[in-house]
């Protein structure tokens, strides 16, 4: 007896693969490899309101579809306007591409997904562990990836990233930050602003979104182990959609 | 009554549950004369407060039925509704909102803005209500009104101000510093009825001065008048509340008050922000719809003389027979007039017409347009329109959601049935999310809700009010039955023994619809079905959707599409047709594997942060998808999506594994596809009792 092909499933598989190799992060990960391994840190670092957010969801996105478990840690936002960026960008993804299917895959992706929201007065790594073994110890969700937005990075940021990398390695898995920039930050010389320079060394790779008049470019700060091109010219992000395309 | 729309406010109290509303809106008639003693809420002293008139409210502490009342206050009439706060009773909240102009959003000092708060702030703005914020229990120890305030802005977005700061907190809170007036108030007597006004105490001068100009920052926002005022330093008193009014008319703006209802503290103020900063019924714009015209909005005017235009929203069997709540949009409500009931198509007279106060009642000659009364021996369903013979308008239909749970009663005896048919009658009136109805093949009374409170509160009242004892089935969750994949059919219906024949062919396919619940198209082309048996078919279609050959529950989610047929001259009919769309559909039913849908409930757990791992735990062996947690300090919201299926008894696991310390609310969310596993086991539940009854 033949085996039995379900159509429906491997259209959604299909889709899947279609999305995750149409995805414009391709164009910043060479050759499909992972950006991250485990443990390692990146950042994406703008000014308010330029997309920071959005850039973490794409990349949170990427990983879902993966079949990956997402934690999204948020401080300082609530878990529905989480949830909403969530929506906004998924939307905003089966417009562009005319996905039809669209609500199987939501339904799919979100079992992957975990949101952990914090005042940001409140957050400590410890607080995390503690929550995170409730999780892994009940079985309810284990984390392969992670994602940090509003975190302050202040004098006492190195502390927390120490103790998160710690975290990060023992569970094996990366971890990316949104970092705010000011206006008039001063950049030390390597670009980075000086709240950023001050941890620097333990991130992996650092993006910058940088608005110009009708896009935003996103630039590699850094990158330690040599695995992307500069794709300033290639990659930007949409203003109306905060999402990542091809440069026109 | 007083003929003067702007001397009127229609407003709303909602709140979390125990928030202490009833106890608010008890201590407002009293100071407002209506009624002249304080009870209690809990009914210690056996008498209970005045709003929860009900024997069961009072035996429970909450309010369930919303009851109309009308109060003065400085020359003003405020005409309340006091609202329910469990989440099973929104659609009495949302009726509640859908009549009023403005809203008072009672929040505790000490719980903030808890999960019940999101929805009836969702449900506020839905109907665009203004509401003030009045921080109540602020003599509770962990009070914090400040907090609240953030949690104002933070949860809920509001652009939420201070509009009074406390004069001492928990045990010593002792009055308010207004700011607008700059002045302390206090209250005084037995009962606080005394308000006294006070320069500020000097250690709460410098907090005031701050808060006040932060008031004016915010205000000035919605008056240049009140900016230029606030460049010159001089600021007089009907400027600033005259920009904080607009500000709240506008819902860009929500003042808040704070007090102790229950100490007898910062009411009367509160009362005085409703007449000042509320709308009254001319400012708000109403809309009907014409159904002579196709339905087009028609913009109603809070006008007396105009035709009347006016929305039942509550009803209630009293002694006297039923008594229909009002609201009068346009136009005047008399005695003896002759109105239209645009739904039912009827003319009715207009016998007595009363002004509510609880359970009691004044007989008056009309109600005028922007007013709430009740009306006597009006035969009608909540969410009818009245209008003036000859206008035939509708009010918006309001958002009532299909109830999600059922379960089958019994009466106990003849006397029970009798009592449980007319009881079953006035409440299905009263409450369009509450339904009954009778299976035919097991002759059991079924009745369906909104979740188990809802249901157990109705089955409590018809033993109470009714005494019709009914003994109580298991719940009963609303599944639905819906198709995944394409199926064709090609179905002829023949009978020919003797007499007329009966003769139809149907070809064609069924197919999932994501977004609707069934869509018919036909595809025939030269004439292979008669023209007149296309509509045969489709009510063959969507009479088999109905019930499912699965579990037995309607189907949902099905486009039908015909492409082909035949017919006889003489043997095909209507029936025929319509047999045969029947029997096409059960052919394609099977193919088109079927799936089970059951009701996703929005689950929101608030828990002291301790117990946090342990709620997650109990939601997930619910079949619950978390998705986040919310760290507040101390507590914890967990939020998650959970098949209602799994939530029966939910309270009870809940407070043991809590210590009684987490709470949480159930709404209804989505109906999703059932896991394999659970589907073959109602499948083979369902044949069982299938067996059984035959």
């Amino acid at each position: 007896m033949g085996d039995i092909i379900y159509l429906v499933e491997r259209s959604l598989t299909m889709l899947k693969h279609d999305l995750i190799k149409r995805n414009p992060l391709r164009l910043l990960d060479s050759e499909g490899s992972r950006i991250l391994g485990e443990g390692e840190f990146g950042g994406v670092v703008a000014r308010a309101g330029v997309g920071k957010t959005a850039f973490l969801v794409q990349v949170a996105m990427d990983s879902l579809l993966n079949g990956k478990n997402v934690l999204h840690i948020s401080l300082d936002q609530p878990v529905k306007k989480v949830c909403l960026w969530y929506e906004e960008v998924f939307n905003s993804i089966t417009e562009e591409y005319n996905f039809k299917n669209g609500n199987t895959l939501w339904e799919e992706i979100l079992l992957h997904r975990f949101i952990m929201t914090f005042k940001s007065g409140d957050f400590n790594i410890e607080i995390l562990e503690e929550r995170l073994n409730d999780l892994i110890e009940q079985g309810i969700f284990f984390p392969q990836v992670c994602l940090v937005d509003g975190l302050k990075f202040d004098e006492t940021v190195r502390e927390i990233l120490n103790e998160l990398k710690l975290l990060a390695k023992d569970q094996g898995f990366p971890c990316w930050f949104s970092i705010k920039s000011h206006r008039d930050e001063p950049k030390v010389e390597s670009g980075f602003p000086v709240s950023l320079a001050q941890v620097e060394d333990l991130f992996d790779v650092v993006f910058e979104l940088a608005p110009s008049t009708n896009e935003i470019e996103i630039r590699v700060l850094k990158d330690k182990a040599g695995r992307f091109k500069d794709p300033g010219d290639r990659v930007v992000l949409d203003p109306s959609t905060f999402l990542m395309k091809k440069s026109d | 009554m007083k003929r003067d729309p702007a001397k009127i406010r229609n407003i709303g109290i909602s709140a979390h549950i125990d928030a202490g509303k009833t106890t608010l809106t008890e201590r407002i008639l009293y100071y407002t004369n209506r009624i002249h003693a304080i009870h209690d809420v809990k009914g210690k002293d056996g008498v209970g407060a005045t709003m929860d008139f009900m024997e069961l409210e009072k035996e429970r502490g909450i309010t369930i039925t919303s009851a109309a009342t009308y109060c003065e206050w400085r020359g003003h009439e405020i005409n309340i509704i006091d609202t329910p706060g469990h989440v099973d009773f929104t659609i009495e909240v949302e009726r509640a909102l859908r009549v009023l102009d403005g809203g008072i959003l009672v929040l505790c000092s000490v719980g903030g803005v808890q999960s019940q708060s999101i929805t009836v702030d969702r449900q506020m703005s839905r109907y665009h209500v203004p509401c003030l914020a009045f921080v109540n229990k602020c003599d509770r120890t962990g009070a914090n009104p400040y907090k609240v305030v953030e949690q104002l802005k933070e949860k809920l977005g509001h652009n939420a101000v201070l509009m009074q700061i406390p004069i001492g907190l928990e045990s010593d809170f002792d009055g308010v510093v207004d700011l607008v007036t700059m002045k302390a108030v206090y209250f005084d007597g037995s009962n606080g009825e005394h308000v006294r006004y006070e320069e500020i105490p000097s250690e709460l001068v410098a907090e005031a001065e701050k808060r006040r100009e932060e008031l004016i920052d915010a205000a000035s926002m919605f008056s240049d008048e009140l900016m230029e005022a606030a460049l010159e330093g001089e600021i007089p008193e009907d400027l600033l509340r005259d920009a904080i009014r607009k500000g709240t008319l506008k819902r860009e703006l929500t003042p808040v008050f704070m007090g102790s209802a229950y100490k007898n503290k910062g009411v009367q103020p509160l009362l005085d922000a409703v007449t000042y900063y509320l709308p009254h019924p001319a400012e708000v714009e109403n809309k009907a719809l014409d159904l002579d015209r196709d339905e087009e909005e028609v913009v109603l005017e809070a006008d007396p003389e105009k035709p009347l235009v006016a929305l039942a929203f509550k009803l209630e069997e009293g002694r006297y027979g039923q008594l229909t709540y009002i609201r009068v949009y346009q136009g005047t409500l008399r005695k003896g007039d002759m109105i239209f009931n645009n739904r039912s198509g009827q003319k009715v007279k207009v016998g007595r017409v009363v002004r509510m106060h609880a359970n009691q009642m004044e007989d008056i000659e009309s109600i005028p347009a922007g007013y709430i009364g009740a009306l006597f021996g009006i035969d009608c369903v909540s969410g009818d329109t009245f209008t003036t013979p000859g206008y035939r308008y509708s009010m918006t239909s309001m958002h009532v959601p299909d109830p999600v749970i059922s379960l089958a009663i019994v009466p106990a005896d003849n006397k029970a049935q009798v009592n449980m048919s007319k009881a079953l009658s006035r409440f299905t009136k009263e409450d369009p999310t509450f339904r009954a109805y009778v299976n035919h093949e097991t002759g059991e009374t079924i009745i369906s809700g909104m979740g188990e409170l809802h249901l157990e509160v109705y089955i409590e009242r018809m033993k109470r009010e009714y005494n019709a004892e009914v003994s109580v089935g298991a719940p009963q969750v609303a599944y639905r039955e819906t198709i995944t994949k394409r199926a064709e059919f090609n179905y002829t219906h023949k009978k020919q023994t003797g007499g007329a024949g009966q003769f139809g062919r149907v070809a064609g396919w069924i197919e999932p619809l994501p977004d609707g619940d069934f869509e018919f198209e036909s595809q025939i082309v030269g004439g292979a079905i008669p023209t007149e048996f296309i509509p045969s078919c489709e009510k063959g279609f969507r009479a088999s959707m109905e019930k499912g050959l699965l579990l037995g529950f309607p189907i949902t989610g099905v486009k039908v599409v015909i492409n082909d047929g035949q017919a006889h001259s003489v043997d095909s009919s209507d029936m025929a047709f319509q047999a045969a769309a029947r029997g096409a559909f059960k052919e394609a039913y099977m193919k088109a594997k079927p799936a089970i849908l059951e009701p996703i409930m929005k689950v929101v757990v608030e828990t002291p942060a301790e117990f946090q791992g342990a709620v997650m735990g109990s939601l997930n062996q619910r079949r619950g998808m978390i998705i986040g947690t919310q760290d507040e300090g101390d507590m914890c919201v967990i939020e998650a999506e959970v098949p209602l299926a799994e939530m029966f008894g939910y309270s009870t696991v809940l407070r043991s594994a809590t210590q009684g310390k987490a709470q949480f609310t159930m709404e209804f969310a989505t109906y999703k596809q059932v896991p394999k596993n659970v589907a073959e086991e109602l499948i083979k539940k369902a044949q069982e009792e299938k067996k059984k009854a035959a």
